[in-house]
């Protein structure tokens, strides 16, 4: 925890960094990808809301299966790349040594995006399977869980091979993420395609998936990040960091059992909605203690920490709106309104891919050795990023609040409500574009860096056996 | 954290337990609810979706309706379901045995699908879901992929589209169902929540009313 609070060292690479410069550049650079891709698609469903007949003439972007690609193209392409490739670099540079098998984590990198492309093409054509949050196609599922091992195993190693004996709060989200992923997954698997259980069980077990994919997968990387980064930017201590242990295990814990809040008033047990709002009241203490931890990042600095800022604020907003959503009185307005995915634009949006982008772009110049060259673009994207939230956010919570007198304490027709819903649905579009827009920067000034670091590497390769002959 | 094995473990602990509680523990609960045997008309409830229905579950899940549209009315008193004439009774979990993979959905920005045939006063019919899927509204996209526009060979398809001013075909050409429409309607038409089983009936508001408690 030595940098100085300025920018990124320039030109230098620890000889950690060097040889898992290419695998972490490979994650990175696929993440971006599947980011833009999962945008443009979110562009198009938005676009659907306030027109429904747009592009519905095409069988593989009709609402639904558009829906079921962007879901899948922003939680398995961009933040479980980004993710696991912060989670390899920390545990590495924390771990004290290089990282190892370094191969596998390309070729699972390799295989888990060819399985994912394979998985859009196979939702664009309806072999999607039906789960919210689990769409891709049954047939590759294991081939994901198993290039996620290959991906997640330099991770692991370094945890299991560290030198020091002491750890820190990053190398626990990071390690538990990569470990945990794989587990939970088989088991819902095991209970939803293999073996299916009968009747509204599978909702339960498909909700209880997704809400592990977020609490005990992709948050946890992201937390990783911020705890990684944020010492190293401030150059101070976390305060109240004796009780990090705390945020953790109830995140871990607890986690998980707060997805029957989207299970209230349905055909379910009573005591699952009941679990949830226990759950949510117990993750107050989580977030709690990471407001304590980070709450330096509200005095400025550096462009990443103004990422980690923007995601910290929207992550204890969404705490707080979860844990108020939760009871049954504030439920019966908001559910299956708009304003679920208002939140859900907060929490994945506002709070995940803000802490993503704030380790990726503190990440960069460190693998490559060079900062970025093209900074007003990244700072560009930062803007637009966080207008195309703030946008988003706002505008379905409009909708959806009206959505929500129209709906439950009226009896007006659908249309009607849809025509009413226009003009924040507009907005909500015009959200949407600012995020598309702002993430083609950031992947145009990711590519631009990334090649010219490249051409210098190979410059210099080539300048050698020159040099040697004369 | 500095025993590394307890550390795995302690995580493993923490997500078997919340897997085996939420999803074993609600499969112990539900896995085996059978069907309700009525002895005032002979029948066990729910029946078995007719076959055509039972593929149009599939139709219905690989086009992602469930993205727009719930199957899950709720009990009287929480929301409005009741006032939109979409079932008389909350949705209960043996609804559902005989679904291959419920669909409940998370949004309404469509109406719910429970009892769309039986819904009184403006029950749905067969040819009514055809011209929406086709047509599309100002609410709900069109599916013309469904349909397949053709000459009118001899006679007139039985599974043709009955279309009226703009979007009636020329003459001389029909717009027929394809088979996956035919499913899909069926399958819409199929999802019902008809039959009042002991467990959907609400609490009685007072116990002292109960017959029980009159004795």
């Amino acid at each position: 925890m030595s940098h100085p609070p300025s920018q990124a060292p320039a030109a230098e690479v620890s000889p950690f960094d060097a040889p898992a410069r290419w695998p972490l550049a490979l994650l990175a650079g696929s993440a971006l990808g599947w980011l833009v891709l999962s945008s443009l698609l979110a562009l198009v469903t938005a676009i659907q809301l306030h027109t429904p007949s747009f592009l519905a003439d095409c069988s593989a972007l009709t609402h639904g299966r558009a829906q079921a690609a962007r879901e899948t193209a922003f939680l398995y392409g961009w933040a479980g790349n980004a993710g696991v490739g912060l989670g390899l670099w920390i545990l590495g540079r924390l771990g004290g040594n290089p990282l190892r098998a370094l191969n596998w984590a390309v070729v699972g990198t390799v295989f888990w995006n060819l399985g994912l492309l394979a998985g859009m093409v196979g939702i664009a054509t309806g072999s999607m399977t039906g789960f919210a949050g689990l769409q891709v196609p049954r047939a590759l599922q294991p081939v994901l869980v198993a290039a996620f091992c290959a991906m997640a195993l330099p991770g692991v190693l370094a945890w299991a091979g560290r030198k020091r004996e002491g750890t820190y709060a990053a190398q626990w989200y990071a390690a538990a993420a990569l470990f945990l992923l794989p587990w939970f997954w088989t088991a819902t698997q095991a209970v939803l395609l293999w073996s299916p259980l009968r009747g509204v069980v599978q909702t339960v077990a498909a909700s209880w998936h997704t809400q592990s994919l977020v609490s005990l997968w992709l948050m946890p990387l992201a937390l990783a990040a911020a705890y990684f980064i944020v010492p190293k930017q401030t150059g101070k201590l976390l305060p109240g960091y004796e009780s990090a242990p705390l945020a953790f295990w109830t995140l871990i814990v607890a986690g998980g059992w707060t997805f029957g809040r989207h299970l209230i008033g349905g055909p379910f047990p009573a005591w699952i909605p009941t679990m949830a709002v226990v759950a949510q009241c117990l993750l107050l203490f989580h977030f709690l203690v990471v407001a304590l931890n980070f709450r330096q990042l509200f005095a400025g600095g550096s462009l990443t920490l103004q990422y980690l800022r923007f995601g910290l604020v929207a992550y204890l907003l969404t705490g707080l709106l979860e844990t108020i959503t939760s009871f049954r009185g504030a439920a019966v307005h908001t559910q299956f309104t708009l304003l679920v995915p208002a939140r859900e634009q907060l929490a994945l949006q506002g709070a995940l891919s803000m802490f993503l982008f704030g380790g990726l772009v503190y990440q960069f110049p460190r693998i490559f050795g060079r900062d970025w060259t093209l900074p007003t673009f990244v700072s560009g994207h930062h803007s637009l990023y966080m207008l195309g939230v703030v946008i988003s956010v706002l505008s379905l919570s409009w909708a959806g609040l009206a959505q929500d007198a129209l709906l439950n304490h009226s009896q007006t027709p659908f249309a009607e409500i849809l025509a009413q819903l226009k003009t924040p649905l507009l907005l909500h579009t015009a959200g949407q574009f600012a995020l598309l827009a702002g993430n083609l920067l950031l992947l145009f000034a990711f590519l631009r860096s990334a090649a010219a670091s490249c051409c210098r590497e190979e410059g210099a390769v080539a300048l050698r056996p020159a040099s040697s002959a004369s | 954290m500095k025993n590394r094995p307890l550390f795995l473990l302690g995580l493993f602990l923490a997500v078997l337990t919340s897997w085996a509680g939420f999803v074993l523990g609600s499969h112990g609960q539900l896995g085996s609810l059978t069907p309700f045997f009525d002895e005032a008309d002979g029948q066990s409830h729910p029946a078995r979706l007719p076959g055509l229905a039972a593929r149009g579950q599939l139709v219905y899940a690989d086009l992602g309706c469930v993205a727009c549209h719930t199957q899950q009315v709720r009990r009287p008193g929480f929301g409005n379901d009741q006032a939109r004439g979409w079932g008389e009774r909350q949705s209960v979990a043996r609804d559902y045995i005989f679904h291959a993979q419920p669909q409940l959905g998370a949004s309404r920005l469509g109406p719910d699908l429970m009892n769309l045939a039986g819904r009184n006063p403006q029950a749905a019919s067969a040819d009514d879901l055809h011209r929406l899927l086709y047509t599309g509204s100002a609410a709900h996209p069109a599916f013309p992929f469904l349909y397949e526009t053709r000459e009118i060979a001899g006679e007139s398809s039985r599974h043709a589209v009955r279309l009226t001013g703009t979007t009636a075909p020329k003459a001389g050409s029909e717009v027929v169902a394809t088979e996956r429409a035919q499913t899909l309607v069926a399958y819409l038409l199929n999802v019902n929540t008809g039959f009042e089983f002991p467990e959907a009936r609400p609490l009685p508001a007072k116990s002292a009313a109960s017959p029980e408690a009159t004795k």
